[in-house]
């Protein structure tokens, strides 16, 4: 089956900025809940949030974490901010109505109806309590409605390859963003005094949490936390979780593809895939592991560019 | 109930109403109505609007730098017609695409009209839409017009007038049938007592023609529906029969020519596209035959379909036969090449070129519509009876400086409808535009078209552009 390479091309785009909204709805909405708790630990507030997700600079975001309304609606409806959710899922809306007749009726009914939610004009006084709270909880559970669409009405071929490897991507840099930014707060060390609470902010963004509960004992949290969000395969937001996925579409997208350049990109894939698949967290330490995430992040962007090269060159 | 306490006052001929009661196609609808508080047809009429509004059917209107997404107007209270007008349209619509095509076939081949003194070659040579390019090619099937809208009037004697036609690339259906289904939501119950016919095979009758128009005698030939891109103002019609015939839309970036053949960009490489149902005007389907600055076509289209290796539909060039100077004499083309009278009158027309129509209408310009005749869309007109002053004196000096771009029509009192305003039944003018489908097995015309409504009280300017809204169009038995 082939498709259209532009509408490959929105399909991949479509669900990336989706699933990157999705994140970053995750991660505003915890952050927010946490925030009510007087940070006695150090736990960062919300700079992760705005280092991962936007591209505030550190002036910017002292002065935003000082105002919760004003950081609300940085993130969230500030149409001119690139990275806020009213800007993704416009842009994701774009994408969807550029490949209209490629998606089914119910995703493109959901996008859009998300999108008049953020455009509404009371969106603003939305985010202020007493409604903050309960518009954080209606859009995280519009994302999850979306995602929950997307997998019962899109049919699988080709398309739906397209649009989960845009996920992928964007869930394995997400990951390796947020994870970069509390450990780079700490210098990257392995084995300092971190308790779980400096660290639930990272696995409540990563829906982790309940889970690193379940298979952990001790406290030997920043090396555990480690396993989990880069390398445990169970985790469907670790790294080594998205890849494995990304590489099921990848071979459904590249098997039987008569395009000479597919060789080289599978081969890329795989030395991406190896450097996750075969590192031994045990082994890291605060040098040799900002050094891995760089790369992750560096091969992914790489991985990225070149597939778009590959299969989305139409212009 | 209150909002029918007082029925709306109308003059002319309205659909519903006669000056002595309810016309019998409408009873059922009626006493419906009337059973039910003003509160729920309100509600009814909200939950319409935020149907159109969450599946995107709506249109941009950019002011302070912003883009404020607006729904095309629908209004509730449907447009009914009977089996038996039906009959009289439908004839009347065949008979006159029979002579248009005819027309495009003599036109673009011997001209044997215009040697036979039925049409003046200057009117054809004159007419911006007459396109030398295409004079020669031998379309499939002889057929021109795959696609039509032909806009209809009912005057105040009741009579259905042709007030133009639209063979280029009417716009408009996906309207016809998402305000069915709107329908079906909101008075699923009216619509099922009436016995109201089906309009829905619309997308399959036109997937067939399609797949049938292809050069390749292939099993699944690759039809593809050409958009100018999201952008557009029909953009949301152009996806919505994409999806309903299962065919790809594709933007004139995906699309190349190589070797008078065309090949559509995919994930697997180039694949040859065999029919291209285009919603581009000619002017800008090939910047290498017509407009060089246009980026929405597709470089070395016309030369593949010169040679017979795409099919393109509508056909290029079909812009001389829905020309407004030239509408005057489809009632002489239907007799020239069918030997019959026409079936649906036209609307008398002025052509201000001649100089005693020219002087009748300068003299009378206050009761006329001045229109030019190479646009749409409702742009381009002049209502006499609602000018100022200075716009009849600038249509004056117009139509003296080119009298060929433009045309005159008495004032003609549209048939009204009710619909529902501000919570009270109000009458509004109407039209109607059915859609007919013509391919080698002959025409098929989808029972219905859509109703255009004028939506300031009084107003005879239905075009969506302009204000208009539309209703759901019912033929019932």
């Amino acid at each position: 089956m082939s498709m259209l390479s532009r509408i490959a091309d929105n399909l991949f785009w479509l669900h990336r900025y989706m699933e990157r909204a999705d994140g970053l709805i995750l991660t505003v909405r915890n952050t927010y809940i946490l925030s009510f708790d007087i940070d006695l630990y150090g736990t960062q507030g919300y700079k992760p949030l705005l280092q991962a997700y936007t591209i505030a600079n550190d002036a910017l975001i002292h002065d935003l974490e000082k105002d919760v309304p004003r950081l609300l609606q940085y993130v969230i409806c500030d149409g001119t901010k690139t990275n806020s959710m009213k800007s993704l899922i416009g842009k994701a809306r774009e994408n969807a109505r550029g490949s209209q007749d490629k998606i089914t009726k119910e995703l493109w009914e959901q996008v859009n109806s998300m999108y008049h939610y953020l455009q509404h004009e009371d969106m603003d006084s939305r985010l202020v309590e007493p409604y903050a709270l309960g518009s954080l909880d209606f859009l995280q559970q519009q994302s999850l409605l979306y995602n929950g669409i997307v997998d019962s009405t899109m049919p699988r071929g080709i398309g739906w390859s397209f649009m989960n490897i845009g996920k992928y991507i964007e869930r394995c840099l997400q990951t390796v963003n947020l994870t970069d930014c509390y450990f780079g707060a700490i210098e990257y060390r392995m084995d300092g005094p971190e308790d779980l609470l400096y660290w639930r902010r990272l696995l409540l963004s990563l829906s982790g949490y309940e889970l690193y509960l379940k298979n952990n004992r001790g406290n030997a949290h920043s090396r555990q936390i480690l396993a989990q969000v880069i390398t445990n395969k169970d985790f469907p937001r670790s790294v080594l979780y998205s890849l494995l996925r990304m590489e099921k579409y990848l071979e459904d997208v590249t098997n039987d593809n008569p395009l000479r350049e597919v060789v080289a990109l599978q081969k890329q894939f795989g030395r991406l895939r190896s450097l996750v698949e075969y590192t031994d967290v045990s082994m890291l330490n605060d040098a040799t592991l900002d050094e891995l995430l760089q790369s992750i992040r560096k091969q992914t962007w790489d991985f990225s560019a070149a597939l778009s090269k590959v299969f989305f060159s139409y212009t | 109930m209150a909002y029918l306490d007082s029925l709306p006052s109308f003059s002319g001929w309205d659909e519903m109403f006669t000056y002595e009661g309810v016309r019998e196609r409408y009873t059922r609808v009626f006493d419906m109505l009337r059973g039910l508080p003003v509160e729920v047809l309100n509600q009814k009429d909200r939950q319409a609007a935020d149907f159109f509004m969450n599946q995107g059917i709506t249109f941009t209107v950019y002011a302070d730098n912003k883009g404020i997404e607006r729904i095309f107007p629908f209004d509730i209270i449907p447009r009914i017609i009977t089996g038996i007008e039906w009959q009289h349209i439908s004839d009347g619509i065949k008979q006159r695409l029979k002579a248009l095509n005819l027309f495009l076939n003599d036109i673009y081949g011997e001209q044997n009209i215009i040697k036979d003194g039925i049409i003046p070659a200057k009117l054809i040579a004159t007419c911006p839409h007459f396109l030398k390019e295409v004079v020669g090619i031998k379309v499939p099937h002889n057929i021109y017009i795959h696609i039509s809208g032909i806009d209809l009037i009912r005057g105040a004697d009741g009579v259905f007038y042709v007030l133009e036609d639209n063979l280029r690339t009417p716009s408009g259906v996906s309207y016809m049938l998402e305000n069915r289904e709107v329908t079906k939501r909101i008075f699923p119950e009216m619509l099922a007592n009436n016995k109201v016919r089906m309009v829905n095979s619309y997308p399959l009758e036109l997937n067939n023609i399609l797949a049938a128009l292809s050069p390749r005698e292939v099993e699944q030939p690759n039809v593809v529906l050409l958009t100018p891109g999201t952008y557009n103002s029909a953009y949301y019609e152009h996806t919505f029969l994409a999806r309903q015939m299962g065919i790809a839309l594709v933007e004139g970036r995906d699309l190349v020519v190589d070797n008078h053949k065309v090949y559509m960009k995919t994930t697997l490489g180039l694949q040859q596209v065999d029919v291209v149902y285009r919603r581009i005007d000619d002017e800008y389907i090939d910047p290498l035959v017509f407009n060089p600055k246009s980026v929405l076509g597709v470089p070395g289209i016309m030369s593949a379909y010169r040679k017979g290796n795409v099919a393109l539909v509508n056909a290029v060039g079909n812009g001389v036969a829905d020309d407004k100077a030239v509408y005057a004499f489809v009632p002489d083309m239907i007799k020239y090449y069918l030997n019959e009278d026409p079936i649906l009158p036209n609307v008398p027309t002025f052509r201000m070129e001649d100089e005693d129509q020219r002087e009748h209408v300068l003299a009378n310009l206050e009761t006329m519509v001045v229109k030019e005749t190479n646009q749409s869309g409702g742009y381009g007109m002049i209502m006499g009876n609602k000018a100022t002053e200075e716009q009849l004196e600038l249509a004056r000096t117009s139509i003296l400086e080119n009298p060929r771009n433009y045309i005159a029509q008495p004032i003609i009192q549209l048939s009204t409808v009710p619909c529902l305003i501000d919570g009270k039944l109000s009458s509004r003018h109407v039209d109607l535009r059915p859609y007919a489908l013509c391919g080698p097995n002959g025409i098929e015309i989808v029972p219905g078209g859509l109703t255009r409504v004028a939506l300031s009280e009084g107003s005879l300017v239905v075009n969506s552009s302009q204000g208009g809204g539309s209703k759901d169009t019912w033929v019932i038995d």
